[in-house]
């Protein structure tokens, strides 16, 4: 055992001065070193106790939230003990009651008559002391500063080179609650939360099968951050697994705190406005997407989920469709359709018509409209672009503001900006309708999509100012290139529309009845595509049948 | 290979409709009327015949060697420098297609839309896109032609429907009155038009299924002169003679629409279906030039001459014609015989004959 | 490549917004033409006139207070050609000519007497113009026609165009107007506009109430190939439509079969006419077949039309009543103008394509020969909401 530590000593005090000697005593700390995770994965316990709590100490020097308790085992002072753990990332009743009740008051009873010896001790806790639902047992002091950190508590056993990891975890979180971003009306209503674990859960308790796999890494050299990589095997292309357990191998990043983080280094065109990984907080959704043969990257610490391949057509689905009744989801499926249409292009169409192409308006409209422009001092392209961008300003102040005085944003937007600017002649009531119906339409569909089509709308605003109809044309011809040229892991972001799988096309701008969605998305499920049974069209009995 | 793509038949055929019917929907009707007057339709129809024997003869040619492009093979038949002499003449070819019909395609936004408009903006703009596409690939405009061809194919029919109650169909008749000669010369024209078909032998080795070439070129074909027809009996039953004096007689046929004081001014849609239509012409012809142009000088990419390949087809189309009329008479006058005889149907033909005696290429199939 | 396609995108809005976005025309820039009209001068000249909008006075309710004032604007000029005339007025006229929305073309009767083709060119041949605009000629001039106010609608021009549209009498678009030129066999015929007096507007006494006289539509405008050759009236107007097979609204009025002096109105329903021509080398002729159902819905005499027999003797005066139109029509056409506006030529054309190359350039003489038959069926399908009379005594 020496042999062990002496070398280690050096490495750690190598660089105190001579003297110092075997002196444990907190002051001697190094509180300026920095431990990288190399140096730390390479530490080993030592049987000493106090050896080991001093390199603990010194690695979370300055860390008030630790908590370093040392007590006897069993009111036997020959057998001391210590228990590391992060204040308020364990529960504290639980380290209370059953590790250091267990361990100072209830281990007489365990072993009545018997004697504690060191040597029997360490075996005695892990097997009967500790009633903790998960126990791990370690000789690393990286793995020990690491469970530390995660909210475990680390028990140290003087004259053992051994720490148990009790996990104790337990700390201040959100509850699971009702979706804020993702409302439906008609399905579950739960949302993910900002805890791994809470989250695995809710996606475990919807597929209960052996084959939803959860797989773990930690990400960020900082934060080490738990990412977990679910897939169902079987139904997934397990060359989409290992392409996104490749990708996210590929990170090297100090932090990362949302998904957003992990989506920006793993997808396909980084250049793209569009986003080609999905992100939701609804495990319905996420499960849903499993069940298709997608992959899905939760994050600890987020309650957005991904989920990879991400195909266009998803910006038109929500949950609710597939719960609701088909024929009223895929009405509101063209219905959304038509807002992504209207989101991108009614200003810059608007703009067009009214500076280029005249022709275009039925003659009764053309003269309210011009009668409604005689007074308007702004060229219709400039008067279109102010107030998109007072809607811009409008909506994202309404996002920031302390809610209290979210009344009196919505009350200035519609009132002074809409009403007085029309009443003072500055903006024409046809601007405002429009701009106004292209805010409210891009929020009528998925949010994530509407954000990059928001963004999209400038610039075809622009080219319809300067060349009309044509410039807008253009410009949905330019993006429609691009969404072509777009895949999410391999996958066709246009699929199943382009290329054509006339089969997939029953979940794009139609949602098909169950019974006759009887395959998986091609390209995705294409491991396993039969999804449901054929024949399960509901239909009165059989004449034969009825009595 | 150079291009990494593969269609299947589904695009391919798509790919094939939209090499012809946008720019043929807008002007057909004028080319045909103005030879064989009502009898314009027996023109298509013959024209559709001849397409149909001369995409069997490319896909035939093209079957040959399955694994080389339009581009590849003539070495192979006629031995390297003919067959690069007839590659290169085919690879002038198709930039001077894309030369005419971009010039066409500025030309109509001039003056049917925009006539202050210089006539290089649009020209610009669309060349940066089909560039744009091309630069990516077979497999994305492809992808985007899924997307915008159904799109104007419905256009087309739902515009004729709307013209439906201008139409009298006593405007086709005497059927014949003038005898074979004028129809058939009418025929030229759409021939050389729907003849573009024998771009299939640059097609076929990005296949997915090269066997369903035959299927693929002759399906293309039908629906291209189903819908050349239906255009062509539609403008003819709005405008009787005066079709012919008409440049665009498809842009026309929308402009007289009114249903219901409502439903009325349709021509932009005849906007969108021309931008995008050309667009997706245009990034064929274009790919066709690029590849072929890689092909002959043996490079291993052709994306870097994308570029140059679209310049060079800028720069002739703003040097080709000094006026739209001029680019009519050209059209009319020239095209025809020029493509037909050379390009669509001459070298593919020579090509298949000695390629046949002398037993190059696979019987394989 | 992404980057040059960038800064192609860019010298594209750089470009744009440097060289004023070319054909950018804001609406408030815009002269909004809504009937033009085109009159000859005794000097040869065309005088073109304009009715535009006054889009100020048009504000419709809220801010400004709308209706100020009239709300057109009608400007004339004159040049040799009409683009001539129009730039001329161009010098007058502070916005954009803009011709998109003209909804009446109106011929000065002096202009249409010289032949018409001259005119009709700059409208098909400019972009703006629509081909469905409606085609006039006015009796007099077309100036007049486009300086009347109309009391119903924001403009005359309007005014004349939903009449047109209304398809009371004979209404033509430019396109067919155009197919009409192009087309042996057939002589164009055009509506013909009028100023008559149209109603009253009532002031407060009846000293101060106001006659309005307006334009409108009162009866067709007979063309020789190009060139105006004489009008048909209104009733002949109907006769005319009879024997061109348009779509009919109207009424037609007979006399009692019963009772004379008293009067039938049935309102026609539909319609439908056959023109067959026949030529056996030397004389043309033909058989026009016209099938006409109606409903009637005023009786002043008081037969009992439950009865088959009224019915019947009610369905040939009204086969009676029809013919007597078509005849009216066809006797003004053959007799007086001596020209073809019923299309007779295009289905002799249809029928016999070999025979037609000898006939067509004297085809008007060879119709004015023509002995035409007619052949009529009536039907009275419905009687309104009353079977017998039921004001009378039994």
């Amino acid at each position: 055992m020496t042999r062990f530590v002496k070398p280690l000593r050096v490495r750690l005090f190598g660089r105190r001065k001579k003297g110092s000697g075997q002196d444990n005593s907190p002051k001697d700390l190094q509180k300026d070193k920095v431990f990288s995770d190399q140096e730390l994965q390479n530490l080993g316990l030592s049987p000493d106790l106090q050896a080991n709590l001093l390199q603990v100490r010194e690695i979370l020097s300055e860390c008030s939230d630790v908590v370093f308790r040392e007590f006897d085992f069993a009111q036997d002072e020959r057998i001391k003990l210590a228990l590391i753990y992060v204040d308020g990332l364990v529960d504290k009743t639980q380290v209370s009651d059953q590790i250091l009740r267990s361990l100072m008051l209830d281990a007489p009873l365990v072993e009545q008559g018997g004697e504690f010896t060191r040597a029997r001790a360490f075996m005695l806790i892990k097997k009967k002391l500790l009633p903790m639902h998960d126990l791990k047992e370690t000789n690393n002091l990286g793995q020990v500063i690491d469970a530390v950190l995660e909210g475990a508590g680390v028990l140290l056993v003087n004259g053992h080179a051994c720490a148990i990891i009790n996990y104790s975890r337990g700390w201040e979180g959100r509850k699971v609650e009702e979706s804020q971003t993702e409302l439906v009306v008609r399905g579950p209503r739960e949302a993910f939360v900002e805890t791994l674990r809470v989250n695995t859960s809710l996606l475990r308790r919807k597929i209960k099968n052996p084959n939803l796999k959860i797989e773990t890494m930690k990400l960020g050299e900082v934060t080490k951050t738990d990412v977990a990589v679910v897939y169902i095997k079987g139904i997934v292309n397990d060359k989409i697994v290992a392409e996104v357990k490749e990708r996210l191998n590929r990170i090297k990043i100090d932090a990362v705190l949302e998904t957003g983080y992990i989506e920006e280094l793993i997808e396909d065109s980084p250049w793209s406005p569009f986003c080609t990984l999905l992100h939701t907080e609804r495990p319905d959704k996420v499960a849903a997407n499993l069940l298709e043969g997608r992959v899905a990257i939760l994050v600890d610490g987020t309650p957005y989920v991904l989920t990879a391949p991400l195909l266009f057509v998803e910006s038109l689905q929500t949950p609710e469709d597939y719960y609701q009744r088909w024929p009223v989801s895929s009405a509101t499926r063209l219905f959304r359709l038509f807002t992504i249409i209207v989101s991108l292009l009614a200003p810059s169409v608007y703009v067009a018509i009214i500076t280029y192409h005249h022709e275009m308006l039925p003659t009764a409209l053309l003269l309210s409209m011009a009668a409604q422009r005689e007074l308007v001092p702004f060229p219709v392209f400039v008067e279109a672009f102010a107030m998109e961008f007072t809607f811009e300003i409008l909506r994202e102040a309404s996002i920031r503001l302390p809610r209290q005085v979210g009344q009196a944003v919505s009350i200035v937007g519609a009132l002074i900006i809409g009403e007085a600017a029309v009443r003072a002649g500055l903006v024409g009531a046809g601007t405002v309708i429009v701009v106004a119906l292209t805010g409210i339409a891009s929020f009528a569909y998925c949010y994530a999509a509407s954000m990059s089509i928001r963004l999209l709308r400038f610039p075809i605003l622009v080219l319809a100012g300067i060349l009309g109809l044509y410039g807008v044309i253009c410009g949905v011809l330019f993006i429609l290139v691009h969404l072509a040229t777009l895949r999410s892991f391999g996958v066709p972001f246009l699929s199943p529309v382009a290329p054509l799988n006339t089969g997939g096309l029953k979940d794009t701008v139609v949602r098909a009845p169950w019974w006759a969605m009887l395959r998986r998305p091609r390209l995705i499920g294409m491991a396993n595509p039969q999804r449901e049974a054929e024949g399960l069209k509901p239909a009165p009995p059989p004449a034969g049948r009825k009595r | 290979m150079l291009e990494g793509g593969k269609i299947d038949s589904k695009q391919a055929i798509l790919l094939m409709v939209a090499m012809v019917l946008p720019t043929a929907f807008l002007s057909v009707a004028a080319v045909t009327a103005s030879l064989a007057k009502q009898d314009g339709w027996i023109s298509i129809l013959l024209a559709t015949l001849g397409a149909l024997l001369i995409a069997w003869l490319a896909v035939s040619l093209g079957l040959r060697f399955p694994e080389k492009t339009l581009f590849q093979f003539p070495e192979v038949i006629l031995g390297k420098w003919p067959g690069k002499v007839v590659a290169f003449l085919y690879i002038w070819w198709y930039i001077h297609l894309n030369v005419e019909v971009l010039r066409q395609y500025g030309s109509f936004l001039v003056a049917a839309f925009m006539p202050e408009t210089p006539i290089s903006v649009f020209m610009l703009l669309i060349m940066a896109i089909a560039a744009y596409a091309v630069r990516n690939g077979l497999e994305v405009y492809s992808r985007v032609n899924e997307l915008i061809l159904p799109l104007i194919l419905v256009s087309v029919v739902i515009l004729n429907i709307l013209a439906a109650p201008e139409m009298s169909m006593k405007r086709l008749l005497p059927v014949f009155e003038h005898g074979a000669v004028p129809i058939i010369k009418g025929a030229v024209m759409p021939t050389a038009w729907m003849g573009e078909i024998v771009t299939m032998a640059v097609l076929i080795p990005y296949l997915n299924k090269a066997k369903e070439a035959y299927r693929i070129a002759i399906t293309a074909t039908l629906i291209a002169g189903f819908f050349m027809l239906i255009t062509q009996l539609a403008d003819v039953a709005i405008f009787g003679p005066v079709t012919a004096a008409w440049l665009f007689p498809g842009l026309d046929a929308a402009r007289v629409i009114h249903l219901a004081n409502f439903l009325e001014r349709l021509e932009p849609v005849v906007m969108v279906i021309w931008v995008a239509g050309v667009m997706i012409k245009i990034s064929v012809f274009y790919w066709a030039a690029a590849l072929g142009s890689a092909q002959w000088l043996e490079l291993k990419d052709y994306k870097p001459l994308v570029l140059p390949v679209g310049v060079i087809i800028y720069a002739l189309s703003i040097m080709a014609h000094d006026s739209l009329l001029d680019l009519f008479a050209f059209l009319g006058m020239f095209w025809g015989p020029y493509a037909l005889t050379l390009f669509i149907v001459g070298m593919p033909l020579l090509l298949l004959v000695v390629a046949v005696i002398r037993g190059q290429g696979g019987s394989r199939h | 490549m992404r980057k040059l396609l960038a800064c192609l995108a860019l010298l594209i809005v750089v470009a744009g917004i440097f060289s004023g976005c070319w054909s950018r025309k804001e609406m408030s820039e815009l002269a909004i033409v809504l009937g033009a009209g085109v009159d000859r001068t005794p000097d040869g000249q065309v005088r073109l006139t304009l009715q535009l909008a006054r889009t100020g006075a048009l504000a419709g309710g809220g801010e400004g207070g709308g209706g100020r004032g009239a709300t057109t604007w009608v400007v004339s000029g004159t040049g040799s050609t009409i683009l001539d005339a129009q730039r001329k007025l161009a010098e007058r006229i502070s916005r954009h000519i803009n011709w998109t929305h003209n909804v009446v073309y109106i011929f000065g009767e002096e202009a249409a007497r010289h032949g018409i083709r001259q005119y009709t060119n700059y409208y098909s041949r400019s972009p703006q113009p629509r081909e469905i605009t409606w085609v006039l000629v006015a009796k007099g001039e077309a100036k007049d026609i486009l300086e009347t106010i109309s009391q119903l609608e924001n403009t005359s021009a309007q005014d004349i165009g939903y009449l047109a549209r209304a398809k009371t009498g004979f209404s033509i678009n430019f396109k067919d107007f155009k197919v009409m030129l192009a087309t042996k066999g057939s002589n164009p015929i055009a509506s013909r506009v009028e100023i008559v007096e149209r109603g009253v507007t009532l002031g407060p006494e009846k000293e101060k109430s106001v006659v309005h006289k307006g334009a409108a539509l009162t009866g067709t405008a007979v063309f020789r190939e190009e060139k105006l050759v004489g009008w048909l009236d209104e009733s002949e107007t109907r006769g005319l439509l009879w024997l061109r097979g348009e779509i009919l609204k109207g009424v037609i009025t007979l006399s009692s079969p019963t009772e004379p002096g008293k009067e039938i109105s049935v309102e026609i329903m539909r319609g439908h006419t056959e023109v067959e021509p026949y030529y056996d080398g030397e004389s043309v002729w033909f058989v026009v077949k016209i099938v006409v159902e109606g409903d009637l819905l005023e009786q002043q005499s008081s037969e009992d039309i439950t009865e088959r027999d009224v019915r019947k003797a009610i369905e040939e005066e009204m086969a009676r009543e029809v013919e007597e139109k078509a005849r009216l029509a066809l006797d003004k056409a053959q007799g007086e103008y001596g020209v073809d506006i019923f299309g007779f030529g295009m289905a002799f054309h249809r029928k016999y394509p070999r025979e037609w190359a000898e006939l067509e350039d004297r085809w008007d003489e060879v119709f004015a020969g023509a002995y035409v038959d007619f052949v009529l069926e009536s039907h009275l399908r419905r009687s309104g909401l009353l079977g017998k009379r039921g004001s009378v005594r039994e």
